[in-house]
């Protein structure tokens, strides 16, 4: 695998290096203009080293399990197990990463917390985000509260109205919620634009593994915990490997989160799992890697959804959070390498997945993580006996409710409603 | 063969004794068809205690004698086998009977499925704000039960009663839900256990809750609805009960509090204790003591029994339940059994209950649905009584107050029981002297609350 290594990264520079040190980048995203990260992650630097407060790290490893609740659990799902099963009872047998356990409600925190330790750290009292679902919101307007930092929550009208219980608790929780006409993906823009005008005292909390570097590399070491704990958790419980890892990719913050401790293990394999929508001939989905074209979006250069004159294609999917027209450069280039494959469900697949997770294990998953689950329809019956298969649950489907009930008319899955 | 009555001098220090009883609270007050239900659930509950798989790395780090005592059907008490930690906690002296609940089976279950253990959690700007001008303040530590899958404490004891339930042979499972938070959680195990589940609840309640109604039929559950009386939980409660009376054979009945008939309220805090055990671990780690002062917010009383009980033998930390006064003490729209209440029978207990003269319940209020029950459980009337444990209440707009201090302070946004004991602080950290260890229980989260907070706050 192609390997370029471009000296110590910024967080490095700034004595965040320790545990997160990426020693290793692929290809590179879009050169940075001005060097905000650099700078301030300089002087975050200068000062950590200067104060006799506790080390960043050990302040953010307390955060994670002291407020977050890390490390969350492995859970082994047995009647989703039994569910796949052949005729012959053979199956491969599945476990659930449970990041719908954190306090938030999905995986989006633990970025949001060291971020948000990060801005303080550099100084910045205002800090700004876009949200899609409405989670990364959340974990970013809980996390402000905590350490009394002012946010400001830009959210498409549109998922507004789709994810209203979101936004409410941004609210509870202090924060300010502008509304941006149309939906993520320009909810990201206007971020990025109010940030660009006030950068000196503003701080822009990235929520997954796009724009330009830095972001992508923080964000996924941030949430690269979620694989770590994985590893350490499979061998406790089978002294083993994961087999196969499967996530949702929206951007790909939780798929990398789980995927970069295992990038280097050539056995096991990575699958990630992306919005198919109506279908991904239907024109109406957010199938990023399996339809679109290389280009430049938000910042970096990675696979987008876009027409033949360069214009951004709306995307659509019933998963909020994945509904985004870009995708990491990370993830854009294990496709191009071929250590991961990434293929697409479509909205009723995730809604039966849904369906199944609640009645099978009592767990209501994310829509965004129902992704993924639909996917062992298609994946288990082509895997020997006791495959160990590791699902990333990335959240919480209770903000869901509403929108499964929606469609409950038009779908046979819950006859008793 | 007759029951043997447990010597009387040994009464007080067995909670409970054999006939259910704290003191004089407690006891079987229910129809004969239920006796024997209740006896073989109890039995069931006793075998799951000594049932484990004693590991052979543990023995020889066992340095006590542990030995397991349990009561037998008839409420003898019998030596059963030796047994090395954590599977059984040791009884204090020959009568004092007490078991902790920790199967293997559960303990993975509660590990990877709930998500156990939850953190206990340094609230640092809370302690700030309670701080005195001087600096000097106590030091307020959440226990976080709201990380629970399901957001609250009531799954703790969901899954372990489910399990009992699979141990008895019963695969049919019935539960009453006001707001629809045992419900949730009732069919949330009952999904996971492949249980049937039927759920009882008032038509007004299903009316006012209907997103709470369709979580539990995405999770397979059936819902019934109850037309009679007023339509809500007590009358859905009435239902269930005769649904048992009629099914006993192949029902089980998850009863979500620690009131109820013996052997519920006894078996309901074993399921919860694990939060107060935790949390003297957690205390031990993080400063190397115990908790000064335990608060908890008080409806049926389980989740305060589940941080109390843990800590009731040590004298030294102080215990706090935090009742719903509603409008208010006086207002007579309250749901504060322990303060305006007196003894009767209620739901198969002696306890606290809100009645009138002539022993009719008083409809009881609280704008948080959970606290919102005109009884209380026994062992708080007994902790109550014997001067244990000290029982205040808090009005609906202070507990909205702290529901929006701890969101705007902490992020964390609480379940508006738990806003009760958040409020309570404003009235107790005053008083405290510096440094004084304050553990909160923080049962649930407040997602579910939101919509109602905003009807009576201004965002």
């Amino acid at each position: 695998m192609e390997t370029l290594h471009i000296g110590p990264s910024p967080m490095e520079r700034a004595g965040l290096g320790a545990g997160w040190g990426c020693e290793k980048r692929g290809v590179s995203s879009g050169g940075w203009a001005r060097g905000w990260a650099a700078a301030g992650a300089e002087r975050a630097g200068r000062r950590a080293r200067r104060s006799p407060a506790p080390s960043p790290g050990a302040e953010l490893a307390i955060a994670l399990r002291d407020y977050v609740g890390r490390e969350t659990p492995l859970y082994f799902a047995q009647r989703l197990t039994n569910y796949f099963k052949n005729g012959d009872g053979e199956g491969p047998q599945i476990y659930l990463k449970r990041e719908d356990l954190n306090h938030g409600g999905s995986h989006k925190i633990n970025n949001a917390m060291a971020q948000a330790m990060l801005a303080k750290r550099m100084g910045r009292q205002s800090i700004l985000a876009a949200t899609g679902a409405g989670q990364h919101g959340v974990a970013t307007a809980a996390v402000c509260a905590k350490l009394s930092l002012d946010c400001t929550i830009f959210m498409g009208d549109v998922d507004i109205e789709r994810q209203s219980s979101n936004v409410i608790l941004m609210k509870q929780l202090g924060a300010q919620v502008k509304s941006v006409e149309g939906t993520f993906k320009d909810a990201t823009s206007e971020a990025i634009r109010n940030w660009v005008n006030n950068l000196e005292n503003s701080y822009y909390l990235v929520g997954t593994a796009v724009g330009p570097h830095p972001c992508p590399s923080m964000v996924r070491e941030f949430q690269s915990v979620i694989g770590k704990e994985t590893r350490k958790q499979a061998m406790e419980k089978w002294g083993g490997k994961p087999d196969v890892i499967l996530a949702c990719v929206g951007s790909g913050s939780n798929a990398l989160g789980i995927f970069h401790e295992f990038v280097r293990d050539e056995d096991v394999r990575l699958i990630g799992v992306e919005a198919g929508g109506n279908g991904i001939e239907s024109g109406k989905h957010s199938a990023t890697l399996a339809k679109g074209e290389v280009g430049v979006y938000h910042g970096s250069m990675s696979y987008l959804l876009q027409d033949e004159e360069g214009q951004i294609i709306g995307p659509h999917s019933i998963g909020v959070g994945l509904e985004y027209p870009g995708v990491s450069p990370e993830l854009s280039f294990l496709k191009d390498v071929g250590r991961a494959e990434f293929y697409t469900v479509t909205d009723e697949e995730a809604l039966d997945a849904y369906a199944m997770l609640c009645r099978l294990e009592g767990i209501f998953p994310a829509l965004e993580a129902a992704h993924a689950l639909a996917y062992l329809r298609k994946l288990c019956p082509t895997l020997p006996n006791a495959t160990k298969v590791v699902v990333n649950c990335s959240g919480r489907g209770d903000k869901d409710v509403a929108t499964v009930v929606k469609y409950q008319q038009d779908r046979a899955h819950f006859p008793n409603i | 063969m007759a029951p043997t009555a447990v010597e009387p001098a040994a009464a007080p220090l067995l909670r409970p004794d054999s006939f259910g009883r704290f003191g004089k609270f407690g006891g079987k007050y229910v129809p004969e068809t239920l006796m024997y239900a209740l006896t073989e659930l109890e039995t069931a509950f006793h075998s799951l205690a000594t049932d484990h798989e004693f590991q052979e790395s543990d023995k020889s780090q066992n340095k006590c004698n542990t030995l397991a005592w349990w009561l037998d059907g008839f409420g003898q008490a019998r030596l059963g086998q030796e047994l090395g930690p954590p599977y059984v906690h040791l009884c204090k002296g020959e009568r004092f009977i007490e078991l902790a609940f920790l199967g293997t089976e559960l303990e993975g279950i509660l590990r990877d499925y709930v998500g156990r253990e939850t953190p206990l959690y340094f609230a640092e700007r809370l302690t700030e704000h309670y701080k005195h001008p001087d600096g000097k303040g106590p030091h307020i530590y959440l226990k976080r039960e709201d990380l629970n899958h399901t957001g609250a404490h009531k799954i703790n004891n969901a899954v372990a009663q489910a399990l009992l339930a699979k141990r008895l042979g019963k695969n049919r499972i019935i539960a009453e839900t006001g707001a629809g938070q045992h419900g949730v959680a009732t069919a949330t195990v009952c999904a996971r256990f492949g249980l049937q589940c039927i759920i009882y609840m008032g038509a007004q309640d299903m009316e006012r809750q209907s997103l709470n109604v369709f979580r539990m039929k995405l999770l397979g559950a059936e819902v019934r609805a109850v037309h009679s009386g007023t339509a809500t939980l007590k009358d859905a409660t009435s239902e269930a009960i005769r649904d048992w009376v009629t099914n006993v054979e192949s029902t089980h009945y998850i009863l979500g509090s620690v009131a109820g008939p013996h052997p519920y309220p006894m078996m309901v805090r074993e399921f919860h204790a694990v939060i107060g055990k935790e949390t003297r671990k957690q205390a031990l780690e993080k400063w190397g003591g115990k908790p000064d002062v335990l608060v908890a917010c008080v409806g049926g009383g389980s989740n305060a029994m589940g941080l109390f009980h843990e800590f009731v033998d040590d004298k030294d930390v102080r215990m706090i339940g935090v009742e719903a006064a509603g409008f208010g003490l006086d207002s007579g729209k309250h749901a504060a059994t322990l303060t305006k209440g007196e003894v009767g029978v209620l739901h198969g207990a002696m306890s606290y209950l809100l009645q009138d003269d002539d022993g009719q319940i008083i409809e009881p209020h609280s704008i948080s649905a959970g606290l919102d029950y005109p009884g209380v459980g026994p062992e708080h009337s007994f902790l109550k009584d014997i001067g244990r444990a000290e029982y205040y209440s808090i009005t609906d707009a202070e507990a909205l107050e702290a529901f929006k201090r701890l969101s705007r302070l902490e992020g964390i946004i609480p379940a508006l029981e738990t806003s009760h004991a958040l409020a309570y602080l404003e009235k107790l950290c005053p008083t405290l002297p510096d440094g004084t260890k304050v553990v909160l229980n923080c049962s649930g989260r407040g997602d579910k609350d939101v919509q109602t907070a905003i009807k009576h706050l201004e965002l």
